[in-house]
């Protein structure tokens, strides 16, 4: 080896040398990420909790936001997260059943993103999932919505100067757990605060004669007994304004849409047990009048077509909630038949204040929306 | 004079000690915040603090109890916030003893870690009405008002004065003043004189007359009936018999028994006198609209208790406070509108005033009891505002007890730890109370 091979050998080991330590300080990183400021959430709604290895910060929401609107994180780069939730339609899509890379509807309606920070836990409608980080991958990977295998999309998001700026600063790095902190760090911040009726809550304004009404029988378990009627909707809906429950499987039931033979699994998929049959997430009501179709396999079109299933729809089955299954305005209860028995002008009246659960500002607030639209930039 | 020179022999401490099992701990479902209090904290002239709310750690199984979690400091007003009251949609309201902030709408946020917060605090126009006491959400044909007694009416220097602020409960504006001075209405009118205490059941208010602000120009000696259809006084009922400190009664709290506290009960309005040391009941006849003759229920002097002062009550029980010589007294809150008691006294201390009700982690049902009438400063301490009497009743802390046993498990001394005294507490986590009047 002559002696000029040998300085360039030296030479090629010392670039090798400090390329991977550079490498490795830039994957490695500590992360350096801002506390989220400007930052507040209604204390009205209750407590929530962030978990501690993944704090709210400037840069790892900021990266979630540029996920979640990447259709890079989908097998075909034409599925983003926000394909099946649009923030126009407070982030569902408005399918009965959502399409992804395969081009097969699911057998799920797509559900709202709005006000996750309040039900930390079992998410999807059957519960499946834990956390928002451990839901954000979980559509990632399936065959059906966006079908990324997680090393390719690291090496992906490798490959983008700002995404590995972006997860330095935030994470010290890029990896499946990474971009999973970051999706959820977005989604958490995803706040819906400011319907007509949060301003009635926080005296802003009046509700109308109907809304009001509604809004009344909304919170009411009928009892004829005390000539009380209701609609019975707080009995499963207590977190209405929010996006579920803190407590185990509260917010968990059967509402009645089918017979015990035709009962799917439910949240039985994910316990095994019997008694979960038919039973699935209560969701949000948030915006409910930009999220049709409703319930878990978006079988209903309208808001008429829900409230004529509590009105006599309703079927029964072993696990069907008592709740449902004992509310009834008129105490038929001997007819074989469940029903709420709402008059047409009550049903009506629910409707209206369900139509003030919608957010505007939410809908279209310029922080929730895709940072790679022209109008974005 | 001093009110402390009656103080009467303090009961014999007799605690309840049988034990309970703790439940098993569901820890990973707990709800930290409801062992945590909201507090309203007075800086004490001579010690160089400042007016605050505060968030402060009370589950004495927490190696943060007595802790302040969050502080936020309150603007310089002429007198302090003196109670804090969460309405029925959960807002936060505090009322004020001073002219400057006597209502006021406080804005509580998260942030983004969750961690509860102070956004504002908005003083409302009270259109003149100063010293605000106590707030009753009420609604009455069908439209729900917030009704608040203030005790020094339209003007401080009105020597009969007082008055009930109607404020529309949704935007907080005023939709009228109940007043009726005694030297306008005329002799034998019903008249609304120094109000502190409200209560309501369906049509009928009843707010109490206690005494001026300013401690000195008069003192009150009965209830005043509200016709809410008209918003106008029509009865005046007296509750005194014995004067064990030479002053009027000075009734304070009240509480109107009515079906929806207790299922069935016989309606009737109870009432506690500072200054009688009494609780009395006054029986009322739903159906015919009227009010019996007032029965005096407990007698203080005889007992060995001074200064009675608040009515909160959960699922079971009824508790007053007794300032002198800071106890919480118990009854059964099936037996209401009579006294029925429901177990041993709470020993707390000395100015025994506001309470809370929690359960921390382990299952343990707790009661936090603060132990102080007003902080209007202290002559030992040169405070400008003294009024030594008052000074007397702070012990400045909050003790925290076993609810089933009364047995003390911490206590929190905010003057020897932060420098501040203490004017009210409410749990952070929903009202910790089912009842308070």
């Amino acid at each position: 080896m002559s002696k000029r091979q040998v300085v360039l050998l030296a030479t090629a080991f010392a670039a090798v040398a400090v390329f991977s330590t550079l490498s490795f300080l830039l994957v490695n990183t500590a992360p350096q990420g801002k506390p989220l400021k400007n930052f507040t959430a209604p204390f009205v709604y209750g407590r929530f909790a962030i978990p501690p290895d993944n704090p709210l910060t400037e840069e790892g929401v900021e990266l979630g936001r540029r996920l979640f609107y990447d259709p890079r994180l989908s097998s075909n780069n034409q599925v983003s997260c926000s394909t099946c939730h649009q923030q126009s339609l407070a982030f569902t899509d408005g399918l009965t059943g959502s399409v992804g890379v395969s081009g097969k509807p699911l057998a799920f309606n797509s559900m709202s993103l709005a006000n996750l920070l309040w039900g930390p836990q079992f998410f999807f409608w059957n519960g499946r999932s834990d956390s928002l980080e451990q839901q954000a991958l979980i559509p990632l990977q399936h065959p059906d919505e966006m079908g990324q295998d997680l090393d390719e999309l690291v090496q992906e998001l490798e490959q983008d100067t700002t995404y590995r700026q972006l997860f330095r600063i935030a994470y010290g790095g890029i990896s499946a757990e990474t971009i999973a902190k970051a999706l959820a760090s977005f989604q958490r911040t995803l706040v819906s605060a400011n319907s007509r009726y949060d301003q009635f809550l926080r005296g802003e304004i009046q509700l109308t004669e109907q809304e009001e009404w509604g809004r009344k029988l909304f919170m009411a378990h009928p009892d004829t007994k005390a000539s009380l009627r209701g609609g019975n909707c707080i009995d499963c809906h207590s977190q209405f304004l929010t996006s579920g429950f803190n407590t185990k499987f509260d917010g968990f039931i059967n509402n009645g849409l089918d017979d015990e033979a035709n009962l799917s699994p439910g949240l039985a998929e994910v316990t095994g047990n019997e008694a979960h049959r038919g039973v699935f997430k209560t969701p949000t009501l948030r915006n409910i009048a930009v999220t049709a179709p409703y319930m878990h396999d978006g079988r209903f079109q309208t808001l008429e077509q829900v409230l004529k299933h509590y009105n006599g729809g309703i079927k029964p089955s072993k696990t069907l909630s008592p709740l449902i299954a004992e509310a009834d305005n008129l105490g038929n209860f001997s007819d074989g038949k469940i029903s709420l028995n709402l008059r047409e002008e009550e049903a009506q009246a629910i409707i209206a204040f369900l139509h003030t659960l919608t957010d505007e500002t939410f809908l279209t607030d310029p922080r929730f929306s895709n940072p790679f639209s022209d109008k974005a930039k | 004079m001093t009110i402390t020179k009656f103080i009467p022999c303090v009961a014999c401490l007799s605690l309840l000690l049988a034990c309970s099992q703790a439940p098993e701990p569901a820890v990973a479902d707990f709800n930290s915040e409801k062992t945590q209090g909201l507090v309203l904290l007075s800086g004490l002239p001579a010690l160089g603090t400042k007016d605050s709310l505060a968030i402060v750690e009370l589950d004495p199984e927490s190696a943060k109890f007595g802790e302040i979690l969050y502080e936020y400091e309150l603007p310089e007003f002429d007198a302090p916030l003196h109670h804090l009251y969460y309405s029925p949609s959960g807002r936060l309201y505090a009322t004020g003893l001073g002219t400057q902030c006597s209502l006021a709408e406080v804005k509580l946020v998260r942030s983004a870690s969750g961690a509860p917060a102070v956004n504002d605090v908005d003083c409302l126009n009270t259109h003149g009405q100063v010293v605000g006491e106590d707030i009753m959400w009420h609604a009455v044909d069908g439209t729900q008002y917030m009704f608040v007694t203030f005790m020094g009416g339209t003007g401080l220097d009105q020597a009969d004065g007082g008055s009930v602020g109607v404020f529309n409960s949704q935007n907080n504006e005023l939709v009228t003043i109940i007043e009726a001075r005694k030297s306008v209405v005329g002799e034998g009118q019903p008249y609304i004189m120094y109000p502190h205490g409200i209560s309501a059941y369906e049509d009928r208010m009843v707010v109490s007359s206690t005494v001026h602000p300013d401690l000195a120009t008069g003192v009150g000696n009965a209830v005043t009936v509200i016709d809410l259809n008209t918003f106008e006084p029509i009865e005046n009922i007296i509750t005194e018999e014995a004067k064990p400190v030479g002053f009027p009664s000075s009734p304070v709290e009240v509480l109107f028994v009515r079906p929806s506290i207790v299922a069935g009960a016989q309606p009737a309005v109870l009432v506690n006198t500072m200054f009688g040391f009494e609780t009395w009941k006054i029986p009322y006849n739903a159906e015919a609209k009227t009010f019996g003759t007032p029965e005096k229920l407990y007698d203080g002097a005889a007992a060995g208790t001074g200064v009675p002062l608040e009515f909160y009550g959960n699922e079971e029980e009824l508790f007053i406070s007794h300032a002198i010589p800071g106890v919480v007294k118990r009854y059964s809150l099936k037996d209401l509108p009579d006294l029925v008691s429901s177990g041993e006294d709470i020993q707390a201390e000395l100015g025994a005033h506001h309470m809370i009700f929690f359960e921390t982690a382990s299952g343990r049902k707790l009661i936090a009891i603060q132990n102080n009438l007003l902080n209007l400063g202290n002559a030992q301490d040169n405070d400008p505002t003294d009024v030594d009497f008052i000074a007397k009743l702070n012990d400045h802390s909050v003790t925290v007890h076993d609810l089933i046993t009364g047995e003390r498990l911490g206590a929190v001394n905010f003057k020897a730890k932060f420098n501040k005294g203490i004017d009210n507490i409410e749990a952070l986590f929903g009202s910790g109370f089912v009842h308070h009047h």
